[in-house]
């Protein structure tokens, strides 16, 4: 029981971190908090349905075009609903939970309120050390996710434009004065924040298919884990999401799984008592 | 100018004649039920009962020589827009009668409503005993309840099957708690040795429950969890091993019927079992077999969701009931559901009157337990109306 609620709490960690990511990158840059990213979590989802089961496109290439929908979509999101509302953080926050519903309901007319998810990846499950059986695609998710987190972390530590990216989280006015285009990097992160929903949403839907509403829980959780980590830390995403899905996971094995997603929440209640920042303060990335 | 303002006041008088002898012309009747939120589906399967009961309805001369008209309300399978929802229907849109449900929660919140309202409600799909076990004179269940599906049914099927070891796995809402409860208690009783478990019900993911089940080691396990995550349930049984050592039966139905349940499960679906009131070669009457042919004709598909079909019940046994009432009156509404006797596609409705349970005002139709073998439904139970055997 521990061995598989240990691996499970892994592979669920690193999709709750994956989630997250999205959601600090432009908490941390523009300070918006994005209450449609779920739905574009779902959006991706539905775009690789499509692309790989009705047109029967590749699933990579139905993915990276998933993701680059969204990306776009993003981009044309900041531009006619956040652009406007700078400098009012209430404002940007009405406008996508606005968009959330709307979302939801478009994508109940247009995809119907059956589940939808596109071809596996890879089928069946492998015997992990003679422990326990676990899928193949969650592995593969497991794999994936690790990889576009380890991109991220790449393009912010390593690269020019994650340099633009940190300095102008860390003082806006003194980037803007190096000749940082502040609003065209506002319109490139939040169309990255919701290609890191959208890959998230592509890894994921061949695990759990996608519906409607399904978006709820990933961007509540996103939320918790970006709390948790430290709103804008990078790497309090991905420590806050490893926590959390371990935590749920040992949780529902040894103390009750009727309240397995309380489990998160207490343990932000509880690192908030003790560090009320979250876990990596405010962010430095 | 003067004939302008005349003509326009007396085209705006005739609009307003011809719109209140138009509303005078139909009977509003109710109904809730959730078109948005997880369980959106049964929204959808309650729109195509309504649109054939209605059409069956007014062909045959509508209610009282008016004809019927459905105002749908939707809940999103959530209590507080529930009541709210009921009340609007009463207030706003004068309904004589509402009817619906399938959340036990939402029906919980609106039987409250009903009964402060003094306003006929017909459940048709949400189980809790409690909706009648309250023994409101205003509320009436035409459909299943949990202690009908598990002492009539499952209980009945598992000691049947000569199943020695169940495991229930039951959603942490009023439906799944209150089922699986009773489940534990019958199959006791049954001489089978269980446990049971709570989760919950948003969790996309459950591979620490099914690690405890494959613990266990049932030859049956109990799933009572609704929508999408029964998907996900019997996905992950079949991955972690649970469902090649043991049967799961979905305790409520139309999930494993849904259109996409096969591309989400994909071979783990097979010989997984589910309860449902309707299979394509069992009808219980003339009017299923109508049902069956007037879905097909309307929707360019074969019929799946039962819940569809209890809509278009629970429409035929309102109808009825105001015909006969021959009035809009509330009390005589209820006189005239407590006499109902009416063949439906599920058999005859007749609500019993026995007070101090979950019977009192409770019209129960039979339940099957299907299997799907190779993509085919195979009715294991009861006997008299099973097409085939279980296979393991």
């Amino acid at each position: 029981m521990l061995a598989i609620s240990v691996m499970n709490g892994l592979v669920i960690g690193i999709i709750y971190a994956l989630a997250a990511l999205g959601v600090s990158l432009v908490v941390g840059i523009m300070n918006v908090i994005n209450f449609a990213h779920g739905e574009l979590y779902i959006l991706a989802g539905y775009f690789s349905y499509l692309f790989a089961s009705a047109l029967g496109l590749n699933f990579l290439v139905a993915m990276l075009l998933a993701l680059a929908l969204v990306f776009l979509l993003g981009i044309a999101i900041e531009y006619t609903l956040i652009r406007p509302t700078y400098g009012n953080d209430m404002y940007s926050l009405i406008l996508t939970f606005i968009l959330s519903i709307v979302l939801q309901n478009a994508y109940l007319l247009i995809f119907g309120p059956y589940p939808n998810k596109p071809p596996l990846w890879v089928t069946g499950a492998s015997d992990i050390f003679g422990l326990f059986l676990y899928g193949n695609q969650r592995i593969a998710a497991l794999i994936a996710g690790a990889g576009v987190i380890a991109v991220v972390f790449f393009l912010i530590k390593k690269t020019w434009f994650g340099r633009i990216i940190r300095a102008t989280s860390q003082d806006r006015e003194m980037a803007e004065l190096n000749g940082v285009d502040t609003t065209r990097l506002n319109m490139l992160s939040f169309g990255l924040g919701c290609a890191l929903a959208a890959a998230a949403g592509v890894i994921l839907t061949p695990v759990f298919p996608v519906t409607p509403t399904a978006g709820v829980p990933v961007a509540l959780t996103a939320f918790v884990v970006v709390v948790l980590g430290g709103m804008g830390s990078m790497r309090g995403c991905v420590v806050g999401g490893l926590l959390v899905g371990l935590v749920e996971n040992l949780g529902a094995a040894f103390i009750s799984t009727g309240y397995k997603n309380v489990f998160g929440f207490i343990i932000l209640i509880v690192v908030l008592l003790v560090r009320p920042s979250g876990l990596f303060g405010r962010a430095k990335i | 100018m003067k004939w302008n303002r005349r003509i326009t006041a007396v085209a705006v008088a005739l609009l307003l004649l011809c719109g209140s002898a138009w509303a005078q012309n139909t009977i509003k009747v109710g109904v809730v039920g959730p078109r948005t939120g997880p369980a959106a589906a049964t929204g959808a399967a309650f729109e195509e009962g309504i649109k054939l009961a209605v059409d069956y309805v007014n062909s045959k001369g509508g209610v009282m020589g008016k004809n019927l008209e459905i105002v749908f309300e939707d809940t999103a399978g959530a209590p507080d827009k529930a009541a709210s929802g009921f009340e609007r229907l009463v207030t706003r849109d004068k309904v004589v009668m509402v009817l619906g449900e399938s959340h036990s929660s939402s029906a919980l919140a609106e039987i409250e409503v009903a009964n402060r309202m003094k306003i006929p409600f017909i459940v048709v799909e949400a189980w809790a005993d409690e909706v009648t076990s309250k023994n409101y004179r205003y509320v009436f269940r035409a459909g299943p309840s949990n202690s009908g599906v598990v002492n009539k049914s499952i209980a009945k099927w598992a000691a049947y099957e000569k199943f020695k070891k169940a495991f229930i796995v039951a959603e942490n809402t009023d439906w799944g708690i209150g089922i699986g409860k009773l489940t534990e208690n019958a199959i006791a009783k049954a001489g089978i040795a269980s446990e049971s478990m709570i989760t919950e019900r948003n969790s996309q993911d459950h591979y620490v429950e099914l690690t405890k089940i494959k613990a266990f080691k049932p030859d049956v396990v109990l799933a009572y969890i609704y929508g999408v995550g029964l998907h996900y349930f019997v996905a992950q049984a079949g991955e972690t091993g649970v469902s090649s050592k043991a049967v799961t039966l979905d305790g409520a139905g139309p999930p494993s019927l849904w259109p996409d349940y096969w591309k989400n499960v994909g071979d783990y679906g097979n010989l997984e079992c589910f309860v449902s009131s309707m299979h394509e070669k069992v009808e219980l009457t003339d009017l299923a077999k109508y049902y069956r042919e007037a879905y097909t004709k309307a929707f360019k598909k074969a019929p799946t969701d039962y819940k569809s079909r209890s809509i278009f019940d629970g429409i035929l046994i309102a109808a009825d009931a105001i015909n006969r009432a021959k009035a809009t009156d509330a009390e005589k509404l209820v006189q005239a559901l407590e006499k109902t006797n009416l063949k439906t596609t599920r058999g005859m409705a007749k609500f019993s009157l026995e007070k101090g349970g979950p019977e009192y005002h409770q019209w129960e139709p039979p339940m099957l337990v299907i299997q799907w073998q190779n993509k085919q439904q195979v009715v294991l139970y009861p006997p008299e109306a099973a097409t085939g055997k279980i296979k393991r």
